[in-house]
């Protein structure tokens, strides 16, 4: 199929796991706060932004970080490209450059969302219902992870597709983690960690696994390793290196991405949750995430730009500026 | 149902076929223009009796639910017009008349005759004009100094090749009927004509939603224009390519209005939809970027206009184009489909050369007269037509889809004295026309049948043989009165049925 294409279908499926682990991320931090007080608050924001990467964007913007104006930045701002109204409306433009190649039903589905969301006053809902809009957001996208499952042929492009949002999703695991150990590292109550398996609707999954305990480490060693659990980031990347060997004919020789992502998700089945303390899951998170970034580059150079075009667009004839 | 659908009634010898038909044709009034369907005194034209008489029976009922199947049929095709400046996401459907417009064969037996022989000629000229000696020009024909005046002259063609005499692939001129019911060309396209998508689409909706009507006449079939349009773009491609070159459809991308038709004529052929990103120029030659690396691309049926083909050598800052095709299709590596500069020859102040291209290059009188056209540049033609601006149609010989033209007996002094002004500073750029009545068609409006002005749009292909597709695209003056048919001033179109020799409705009655 044409590069391009599948570069768009890899982006649509980033995009909109990126929307809906927004979502799921703001509704924990959101919730874990409702009965902290103001000086807790901020520095939780402030941390949500920062595992998000989009701290100094935020900063830019000028003013205090609080449910209001980090609920708003997050979820309706346009300038900012982390948004979730900004991921859906990226998602919708890559689907609708490739609208000849994805199902109708794929593509109503998420112009659909886009159209919603559009025409709803989302600043009142984040005011008067945050937990109502975090939930429409997640069960639009779920939509149109079912329609696709459910609609399109198992080809290139629903692999690419899959492609990108698996290796979104872990990266977002990792990130939810994140928002939990940094809000609340001094004191780790379990009933925020609670709230973590809930956001990443794992809670019912957990106890059936763990029953009862309430030992972080469990919680973690879930939503990292688990092998059944579909948010997993064992699970995503699994998923990942599945449709990643597929799009390679049965007798070519392993691709990069391959060999990157095989090592990586090796490397997690081995690890032993009870070796990553809980003071060193930071740093185990942070490379964990650059290494999942490090196998979405080796995709972007084996499928959408190889080499002689490289060497060609590296031949910039335009002054800068 | 009172009538019985299996009977072959409606045009049996024993029908008065001189009774006004009822229902939805009351007051019918054709207005002193040629009707389609209607002679001067009221009698039915053979090949529409059945339909007219299918019509005729139509409850009010049953026409709103074959005018919902309609509808639904239309947007369940995804059969869309992105309107420019509006709302971003929506989408309209394209307004077809349910009647059909019907061409009976000896008709079109002159129709395509007629267009194959234009066509050929014009590949001969613009074939002469760019890799040939320029014959034509030397031999006096057409002056020299209109060719290279023309906005749609390129240079940057010269010697660049299109093997097959084919640098028209793709052409489709406008007819139009006149007060006599005589065929004329009004203009020809040669650059990037669209609409065949519609052709398609109605035939998909006309045989879902009237279904019974085709049982009595026999429709040639136009389903079969992806696998024509593939056949001669492989025909065409460079000797190099070997027997199974690769065709691509080049976009503008899917802000362009005519994207859909892009998107429809790619999967119908079954080929690749490229953007210009998607294309590479390497060693003179083209190839697209894919997940499995590069692959060379041997055809390019591109709706990009020639401006935004090549930023080296067009404009430099189109990012649509691909920098280098043009060196690519110099050196025949990659052939591209229609042929750049092909505007020179629908420019619409050569248009009035066309008969004598004809004359010139086949020896052949032409079967499809032109409208009679003025040339502005021409001092006494000028002065003629200037004396009787209020009787003429003046047009711009570049612009295509109804955009700046002045219908005489319509516009007011001061819109007359405009143009005035504008022939006398430029008048190369104008020509004038004398009035077509155009011919009028019973076309739906809030329940019952109204006359509406119509042209017509036959596709034709040059591959082996020139051919033309059995159909096109009747476009109708969806106000009254109107003159203008263009999709982008309001119009809208009927399914057009060409119907095949022998099998027609020929029991002839004479009124």
């Amino acid at each position: 199929m044409l590069a391009r294409h599948a570069e768009s279908l890899f982006w649509t499926g980033r995009y909109i796991e990126r929307a809906e682990s927004t979502a799921r991320m703001l509704d924990v931090t959101y919730h874990g706060l409702l009965e902290a007080s103001q000086h807790e608050a901020e520095p939780a924001w402030r941390e949500l932004l920062s595992v998000l990467r989009l701290d100094r964007e935020f900063v830019a913007r000028g003013g205090g970080a609080s449910a209001a104006s980090v609920g708003s930045f997050l979820v309706l701002d346009e300038e900012n490209g982390g948004s979730i109204i900004s991921a859906v409306e990226r998602a919708r433009d890559n689907v609708r450059s490739v609208r000849e190649l994805v199902p109708t039903e794929l593509w109503e589905a998420l112009n659909t969302f886009y159209l919603d969301l559009r025409s709803r006053n989302l600043r009142r809902d984040l005011e008067q219902q945050p937990y109502d809009l975090y939930q429409m957001v997640k069960q639009r996208c779920q939509l149109i992870a079912g329609v696709a499952n459910e609609t399109m042929p198992r080809e290139d492009g629903w692999r690419f597709l899959q492609v990108g949002w698996m290796l979104e999703r872990a990266e977002m695991s990792c990130r939810l983690l994140e928002v939990r150990y940094a809000s609340h590292e001094t004191s780790i109550d379990f009933h925020h960690w609670q709230s973590t398996l809930r956001s990443a609707s794992a809670l019912q999954a957990y106890r059936k696994t763990h029953r009862s305990s309430q030992d972080p480490s469990d919680v973690v060693g879930f939503l990292l390793l688990s092998r059944t659990f579909p948010r997993s980031v064992l699970f995503s990347l699994r998923r990942a290196e599945v449709e990643l060997s597929r799009l390679r004919g049965a007798d070519a020789p392993m691709t990069r991405p391959e060999r990157l992502l095989g090592r990586l998700r090796a490397d997690l089945e081995y690890t032993d949750v009870r070796d990553i303390s809980i003071s060193g899951l930071h740093g185990f998170l942070d490379r964990l995430q650059h290494s999942v970034r490090q196998v979405a580059e080796a995709v972007a150079l084996q499928y959408f730009r190889n080499s002689q075009e490289l060497a060609l667009t590296a031949l910039d004839f335009r002054p800068p500026g | 149902m009172k009538s019985p659908r299996s009977s072959v009634g409606g045009h049996g010898s024993g029908n008065d076929v001189r009774v006004v038909p009822m229902g939805l044709f009351d007051d019918y009034d054709s207005g002193g223009f040629f009707d389609e369907v209607f002679e001067a005194d009221g009698t039915v034209r053979p090949h529409y009796r059945s339909l007219v008489k299918r019509f005729a029976e139509l409850t009010p009922e049953e026409l709103a639910r074959r005018v919902r199947l309609r509808d639904e049929s239309f947007r369940t095709q995804g059969i869309t017009f992105t309107v420019y400046g509006e709302d971003e996401g929506v989408e309209r459907t394209f307004p077809m008349d349910l009647f059909p417009r019907v061409i009976p064969s000896d008709e079109w037996s002159t129709i395509r005759a007629g267009l194959a022989q234009r066509v050929t000629a014009l590949n001969s000229f613009l074939e002469d004009l760019y890799v040939g000696e320029r014959a034509v020009l030397r031999d006096g024909l057409v002056p020299n100094w209109l060719i290279t005046s023309s906005t749609g002259f390129r240079r940057e063609a010269f010697g660049v090749p299109v093997p097959g005499n084919a640098r028209c692939l793709v052409s489709g001129s406008d007819l139009v009927r006149d007060s006599d019911g005589t065929y004329r060309v009004l203009e020809d396209n040669l650059r990037n004509p669209s609409g065949i998508s519609y052709v398609l689409e109605n035939r998909a909706s006309m045989t879902r939603v009237f279904p019974g009507a085709f049982g009595d006449l026999s429709v040639c079939s136009v389903s079969h224009y992806g696998s024509m349009l593939l056949d001669a773009l492989r025909h065409v491609a460079p000797p190099a390519a070997g027997d199974d070159p690769t065709v691509v459809v080049l976009t503008p991308g899917v802000y362009n209005s005519a994207y859909f038709e892009h998107v429809f004529l790619a999967r119908q052929m079954g080929v690749e939809l490229v953007e210009g990103r998607d294309l590479v120029v390497d060693e003179h030659v083209v190839s697209m970027r894919t997940t499995r690396g590069l692959q060379r691309v041997d055809v390019i049926y591109r709706r990009i206009d020639d401006d935004f083909l090549d930023p080296v050598v067009f404009n430099p800052q189109s990012s649509l184009g691909v920098p280098g095709l043009m060196a690519a299709a110099r050196a025949g590596n990659v052939t591209v489909a229609n042929a750049v500069g092909n505007g020179v020859a629908d420019d619409k102040a050569v248009y009035a050369y066309v008969p004598e291209l004809i004359r010139y290059y086949l020896g052949e009188e032409p079967i499809l007269p032109n409208v009679d056209t003025y040339l502005l540049w021409d001092t006494d033609q000028r002065a003629a037509v200037l004396e009787r601006l209020d009787e003429v149609v003046v047009k711009p010989v570049a612009e295509s889809g109804g955009y700046g033209i002045c219908i005489g007996p319509a516009a007011s002094d001061e819109e007359l004295e405009i143009v005035r002004k504008r022939i006398v500073a430029d008048p190369r750029n104008y020509i004038a026309q004398e009035i077509v009545g155009l011919s009028r068609h019973p076309t739906l409006s809030n329940d019952r049948f109204v006359g509406r002005h119509i042209d017509l749009r036959p596709f034709v292909l040059t591959g082996e043989q020139v051919e033309v597709v059995p159909g096109g695209l009747t476009r109708v003056a969806l106000r009254e009165g109107s003159l203008v048919v263009n999709s982008s001033q309001g119009g809208g179109s009927k399914d057009t049925w060409v119907l095949s020799a022998g099998d027609e409705d020929d029991d002839e009655v004479e009124g």
